[in-house]
This record gives C-alpha cells, sequence and structure tokens, in this order.
C-alpha cells in the first residue's frame, strides 16, 4: 500500500492530489511499475460514476470494472497498447458498482519520464457515452460473442466491454468529418452481433482527448517542482520508435510525398511521414506520426472515395483514387493518391503506402519522370526498403 | 532435396523465346516501330581514370533516377498483371548456423508454367516476329544506351538505339524487381560475355545506387545461343558478401585488387575497384573467356552498387548434373515447399554448393591466370 501512496508523490509536488481533485472528468490513473498494475488515482468524477468509493478502488486494477458482456478483443487491444505504452481510444462496457453496465469511451495515455523515456503512469479517461442504438455499419467490428463464462475466467489486466471499436488516439478529429478506417484486423469479427451498438461522438472524442490533455498538463506542472520531470510524449518523435532506423535511413532516400501505416496498431496511425508530406500538407512531423491520415479529409471530401480506400484496405489491394484532402490551414487540393500494402520478409503485411502527387503539379515531368512515374517509384523503393527489415531466422512462422 | 531448376524460370520468357526463335535474333527488325523509356547514360563514362564513386549525376542521398525508373516499371507490371505472382508474398528466412544462408519459400516459382497456348500457336506457325515483340511489349521495360550528354537523360519515349541493353522483367521472380538485361547489338544479340556488355551493366548497377540491388550473370549452358544478365533487388546482402577474403593481386594505382573468398564452400575470387571499372571488366572477360575454354562453369554476382563482382567457380560438370545459379552461389536458395523449406539446413547447403565447387587444384590455376591476366592489362 506505502508503495501506492508514493507512485504519485515521488513524482509530483504533494499539491497534486488536490489538483487532480479539482477536475471535473471521470479518470484514473494507473501505476504500470507496481505490480498488478493498480489503480494510484481516481477522480472524484470516477467515483460518483461508478459508485465505489476511493478506498475500494485504490489498489485495484482496472478489470474490477469488467462485466458479463466483456469483449475480449477490447481487452487484448488495451493490453497491447499498455504493453507498446501508447495510447488507446475505444468504447467500452463497464460496470458500476450495484452492477449495472455503462458505454464509455476510454482514453487511455502513457506518461513518460522526461529523463529515461520510461513509462511512469497512464493516465484513463472514461467519458460516458450517450446511447444511441443503431445498426452496425460495414468494416465495424463487433465482438459480441456471450462473454459470461469466458469473462471470469480472463485474466486480462483490464477488462471491460466494448461496443465497437473507433479508436483515435488524436486530437486532430476536429476537422470535420472523418475517414473512418476501421483496422483490417476487425473484420474477422463482423456478424457476430450483440444487442446494442454505440459510437462515440466526435464531440464525446474530443471531450477524452482534451480531457487527457489537461490531465497530462497539470502533471507535467506538478513534476516540475519535484525536479522528476514528466511528458506526454516519449521524448523521441511518438511512432519513431516503432521503426528501425536502417528502414528509416532507407525510406529518406525517397523524395516523393508519402506515409507509412501500421495496420497492426489500432486506428492504423502514420509511423512514417517523408519531409514532402510534411511539406505538402503544413504539419509537423509530431503533429502526423501516431495518428490515422483522416486528419487530411474534410467537409468536402467525398465520403465513396473513402469507402473505396478502405475497402482496398481491407482486402488487402492496391488502389488509386483522386480525393479532396486539406492542409493544416484548411486549404484544400486534389490528391492522386496511391496506397498499397508493403510486405516485409516474412511475406507479411507490414505496412500501408500512400504515395500522394497534388493535383496541379500532376504535369511536371522531372528528368524525364512523370509524377506517375515517381509515384510508382517510390512505392517500389519502400518495397525494397521494407522488405529489407530484418530476416527471422529459424523454422518458419506460418 | 528437390532444389528448382533455373531452367524453369527461362522456359516461359521472352528471352528463351527470342533465343529459340530464328526470326527473332534480329531485333534491329523486331523492334522496329516500339518505343520505351530509353536511360542514355552520361558522356562521363567509366572509361577514363574518374573514381568510380561520386558520379557527380548520381546523388547519394536520394533516389536515383535510374532506380525510380526500373521500380516505377516494374511497379505498373506489377499493376497491369504481367507477373505470375506477387513475390513479396514469399517468406525469407534465414537458415540456422554460422553462414546465414537465406532460403526463400515460393511455391509460385516451382510451378511448371504452360505456356499460353495461342503463343505456342503462333510460335509454331512461325508467324511473324513483329508481332511477337508486340505481344511481349509489356514485358520490356525500358533500354539503357550510352549517351553523348553532360549528364544522363531520360527519354520518355524512343526507339531502341544500336548497342542498348533491353530491360525485360522477369514474369517469375525469385525477389522483388527481378529483370533480365539483354545486351543487344546492331543486328542480333550477343552469344558470349564482352567487355562492352559487361561494362554496360555494371554501369546500370553504378547508377541504380541502391545497395539492395543485385546483378547476376550465368555461364551459358551448352546450346544457348545468347547473352543475358539478371537483377533484382535482395532484401539483405547474401551469405558471400559477408565471407572474409584474402587478396592476392592489388594494383594500387588502378584501384583493383582481386581477392579469393576464404573459407567458403564454393570457390569463389572477389573483383573490386574504386575507379578504372573499365580495366576490372576487361580483365574479368578475358578471365572468363579463358574458363569458357577450359570448360569451366562460372557465375557474376555484382554486388555494392558496381564496386564488388564476385566470381564463383564449378566444376566441369557431369552430363546429368546442373550448374547452380549465381544467387544459390552466393548463398541463396530457393524452395517449393514448406517442408523442404521448413528442413532446409547448414549443412545440406554447404553440401550442394561444395558438391559443385571446383577443386583445389583448378581453383590454383585460376588464380595464377587472374594474376597473369591482370599483370597483363596493368602493364
Amino acid at each position: 500500500m506505502a508503495l501506492i501512496e508514493q507512485s504519485l508523490n515521488r513524482r509530483y509536488s504533494l499539491y497534486v492530489h488536490e489538483e487532480l481533485d479539482e477536475l471535473s472528468e471521470s479518470f484514473t490513473i494507473t501505476d504500470p511499475s507496481i505490480s498488478g498494475h493498480p489503480i494510484v488515482f481516481a477522480s472524484l468524477g470516477f467515483l460518483k460514476m461508478s459508485g465505489y468509493s476511493k478506498e475500494e478502488v485504490i489498489g485495484k486494477n482496472g478489470r474490477v470494472f469488467q462485466g458479463p458482456r466483456t469483449n475480449r478483443r477490447s481487452v487484448m487491444e488495451i493490453r497491447e497498447a499498455i504493453r507498446e505504452e501508447r495510447p488507446i481510444q475505444i468504447s467500452l462496457l463497464n460496470y458500476r458498482k450495484d452492477g449495472t453496465p455503462f458505454w464509455m469511451l476510454f482514453h487511455m495515455s502513457p506518461v513518460f519520464s522526461k529523463d529515461d523515456g520510461s513509462v511512469i503512469h497512464f493516465v484513463g479517461v472514461q467519458v460516458p457515452i450517450s446511447p444511441k442504438p443503431r445498426r452496425s455499419r460495414s468494416g465495424v467490428g463487433r465482438n459480441g460473442v456471450n462473454l459470461c463464462e469466458d469473462g471470469s475466467r480472463m485474466r486480462g489486466d483490464i477488462v471491460f466491454g466494448s461496443c465497437r471499436r473507433e479508436v483515435c488516439s488524436d486530437s486532430l478529429v476536429e476537422l470535420g468529418p472523418v475517414l473512418d478506417l476501421e483496422s483490417v484486423l476487425d473484420s474477422d469479427s463482423r456478424g457476430l452481433d450483440i444487442e446494442e451498438t454505440c459510437e462515440a461522438s466526435d464531440l464525446e472524442k474530443q471531450r477524452a482527448a482534451n480531457a487527457i490533455e489537461n490531465i497530462s498538463s497539470l502533471l507535467t506542472r506538478y513534476s516540475e517542482i519535484t525536479g522528476r520531470l514528466v511528458c506526454e510524449r516519449r521524448c523521441s518523435l511518438p511512432g519513431a520508435g516503432v521503426l528501425s532506423s536502417s528502414l528509416i535511413i532507407s525510406l529518406g532516400r525517397i523524395k516523393q510525398s508519402f506515409v507509412l501505416t501500421d495496420p497492426h496498431l489500432p486506428d492504423m496511425p502514420i509511423v512514417y511521414a517523408s519531409d514532402a508530406f510534411l511539406r505538402l500538407t503544413g504539419y509537423a512531423r509530431r503533429e502526423v506520426l501516431g495518428h490515422n491520415c483522416r486528419f487530411l479529409s474534410g467537409e468536402d471530401t467525398d465520403p465513396s472515395t473513402l469507402s473505396k480506400m478502405k475497402e482496398s484496405i481491407r482486402v488487402e489491394q492496391a488502389c488509386t483514387v483522386r480525393i479532396l484532402n486539406y492542409r493544416k490551414d484548411k486549404s484544400s487540393f486534389w490528391n492522386y493518391l496511391h496506397i498499397s500494402p508493403v510486405r516485409n520478409a516474412s511475406g507479411k503485411i507490414a505496412y500501408f503506402v500512400g504515395v500522394q502527387i497534388e493535383e496541379g503539379c500532376k504535369d511536371q515531368v522531372r528528368h524525364g519522370l512523370s509524377p506517375e512515374m515517381r509515384q510508382l517509384g517510390a512505392v517500389g523503393a519502400v518495397r525494397v526498403a521494407v522488405r529489407s527489415l530484418s530476416i527471422g531466422a529459424g523454422p518458419s512462422m506460418s | 532435396m528437390n532444389m528448382v531448376t533455373v531452367k524453369q524460370v527461362e522456359d516461359d520468357t521472352l528471352v528463351s523465346k527470342v533465343a529459340t526463335h530464328e526470326q527473332l535474333k534480329c531485333p534491329r527488325f523486331c523492334l522496329q516501330g516500339i518505343r520505351i523509356p530509353l536511360y542514355q547514360f552520361s558522356s562521363q563514362c567509366l572509361l577514363d581514370n574518374s573514381p568510380f564513386e561520386g558520379l557527380p549525376c548520381i546523388p547519394e542521398e536520394e533516389q536515383s533516377i535510374l532506380d525510380s525508373l526500373l521500380l516505377a516499371q516494374w511497379e505498373d507490371r506489377v499493376w497491369k498483371g504481367v507477373l505470375r505472382y506477387d513475390v513479396t508474398t514469399s517468406e525469407i528466412k534465414v537458415i540456422c548456423g554460422q553462414r546465414k544462408f537465406l532460403a526463400q519459400l515460393n511455391e509460385e516459382w516451382g510451378i511448371n508454367y504452360m505456356p499460353k497456348h495461342e503463343e505456342k500457336k503462333i510460335c509454331s506457325q512461325g508467324d511473324l516476329p513483329a508481332f511477337k515483340w508486340t505481344k511481349h511489349h509489356e514485358e520490356l521495360l525500358f533500354c539503357v544506351a550510352s549517351g553523348e550528354m553532360l549528364k544522363p537523360e531520360l527519354i520518355p519515349s524512343a526507339a531502341v538505339p544500336d548497342g542498348a541493353v533491353l530491360i525485360i522483367i522477369n514474369e517469375i521472380p525469385v525477389e522483388y524487381g527481378h529483370v533480365f538485361l539483354v545486351p543487344c547489338g546492331s543486328d542480333s544479340f550477343y552469344r558470349v560475355l564482352d567487355a562492352r556488355s559487361l561494362e554496360m551493366v555494371a554501369r546500370v548497377a553504378v547508377e541504380i545506387n541502391n545497395c539492395s540491388f543485385r546483378m547476376f550473370y550465368d555461364c551459358p549452358a551448352a546450346g544457348t545461343s545468347h547473352l543475358y544478365f539478371q537483377a533484382c533487388y535482395f532484401p539483405s546482402p547474401l551469405p558471400v558478401e559477408f565471407t572474409p577474403v584474402d587478396t592476392f593481386f592489388r594494383d594500387g594505382r588502378r584501384g583493383m585488387c582481386i581477392s579469393c573468398v576464404t573459407d567458403y564452400p564454393i570457390k569463389t575470387l572477389l573483383f573490386e575497384s574504386n575507379q578504372k571499372v573499365k580495366i576490372m571488366v576487361e580483365v574479368l572477360v578475358e578471365i572468363c573467356s579463358c574458363l569458357q575454354e577450359k570448360s569451366i562453369p562460372y557465375n557474376l554476382l555484382i554486388s555494392d552498387c558496381g564496386k564488388k563482382m564476385f566470381l564463383f567457380l564449378q566444376l566441369q560438370k557431369l552430363s546429368n548434373s546442373r550448374t547452380l545459379s549465381a544467387w544459390e552461389c552466393g548463398g541463396y536458395f530457393l524452395f517449393k515447399s514448406t517442408s523442404e523449406f521448413d528442413q532446409a539446413t547448414e549443412e545440406a547447403m554447404l553440401k550442394k554448393l561444395s558438391d559443385v565447387s571446383l577443386d583445389d587444384e583448378g581453383f590454383e590455376v585460376v588464380k595464377q591466370l587472374c594474376c597473369s591476366i591482370a599483370d597483363k592489362f596493368s602493364g
């Protein structure tokens, strides 16, 4: 228990408790360095929402809020996010003390030590989702298997219910209608239905992201006083650590505008963005890494184009589309976008590459290479670079 | 262990068709009316005394034009469905052991593709050769030729000039970007390895300037009448490239040295040059022609953006055995079934290589030959 009490005090000045109590949001702070990954702080909002007292919550693992309709896939995703020390935003079904379930948008984000980049805490924000049952759409993954039996046997760290995957770990959702690229990982769970679905609105997602922002900056502030600084992002560029330096060097030789996204991470975040992409879109690298490409879409982006892209990603095929995209300054441009899965030396899809050509530049022939040729040349070079990732030894993994 | 053979690759390709049909031996005629991208080397050539590295037209930190061109054309044909399969779905692994031999599981490659029916008909009727070329136009990616400009130049659409090297896609690739490089003379394809052809393809390697790019040459089997090279992008250096060498000839003035690769199961020589590729190429070609006279089968592997050329020396083959391909000599093996792939062992690969290797005595003779030829050119 002493460890749990000290968890916050070690990093932040004593007044941090009072400041955290002032916040109206429902959230918890957990410490992954203590065995069992316990809750070390629960906000008043959280206690009110869950019906538990502070004493009943502190020291417990988040799994105490699990219920019979707990979703195995969501549990796995949250566990993966914890393991990979990255943020996750996911709709979940939680249970109050009195046993009544409620939908909420769970947004969890790590807090890093500024010194060595290790994870100090995870902040988990719960935003209640106003119920709005509706039919599921194609590609929406839900895993509604009856978990009454499974749930009790689960050994997960955190077990929550999930109504649907709608992961969005970025703060750029205000850019209007979003490109709804559900992870391809979900396709296998379609058809397994439960009685209702729910999806967080953009407003709710924004609220969750804002809450994380507030709490993190408060923690950062209170760590300054102790000198044991924490920060929201690992000191290296977020997402950049995912790629090996040799791959980054190879990719750096490709001068076209392109991004790599990782289909194995929730919401298919960007894990590499070329300099030309940043010039084209006006964003800084840290603003795009870790985020889904949907921030490029805007209100006049054709939804049918987005669904075409989504479909080609689902079936793991290449496609070329002409899509209206938006820069950071909200100006729009027509983008001849080529998307293709890219495989590693194991023959498995490691990333998707998206190579952009701005329409106005379409006729610019450089060194005899048309923009389309340069686009395909970039795709090929990315394939060569990604296939050159470390080759596994020993027997086949397939 | 059933190793797939190179023969199958050649069976249904443009190159072999070209070679097996008399009408097609005249590319000048056959290529008439065909316009493809033409990459012209700069006049600043590898012949003179300029250092090998730092051709000013090839920026180090950027993808080169030739690399973009080859990859773009390859991707374009992937799009158009020219290839029989997506080779990047094939798994590559390191075979357990010190040598780090590479194994690729490629179930498609082993399949003996049936020639397309209609093509066969046309061939048997000995129909218009020009039609064949048009038919295979999609396999023709582009060509490279020498030029007069100070910088290399890419002409998006041009007739194939005399003395060009045709870059033709291999629709049954062993790895990404697999192409044939076919030098064509003014009236026919070449039959034997000549210095000009080797220099042209070495220059392709230099100007592609991609460290994943490897080129291969297998000395022609009896009955083969055309000269061609192969190339592709490998995900990692081949095991032979990691193996230590013992340099026995060094011409400091001309920046060339010849080494034997030590402790490698197949007898291998390494030619390196940091300038004057012309000399290295001329020495190598003369050595190769001597080997051919002596009926010593050999292969070439060009790596490190053209700076390194490996010469693998095989045993004069028995009637039934086949020679290994250059990538096999380099330590890269293809398997057509999962069980073979899973069961591949370093011992088996070592044996495979050592079984075809030239013996110690023969190797000494070749080394002496190298020294005397290199001395002659250095003089």
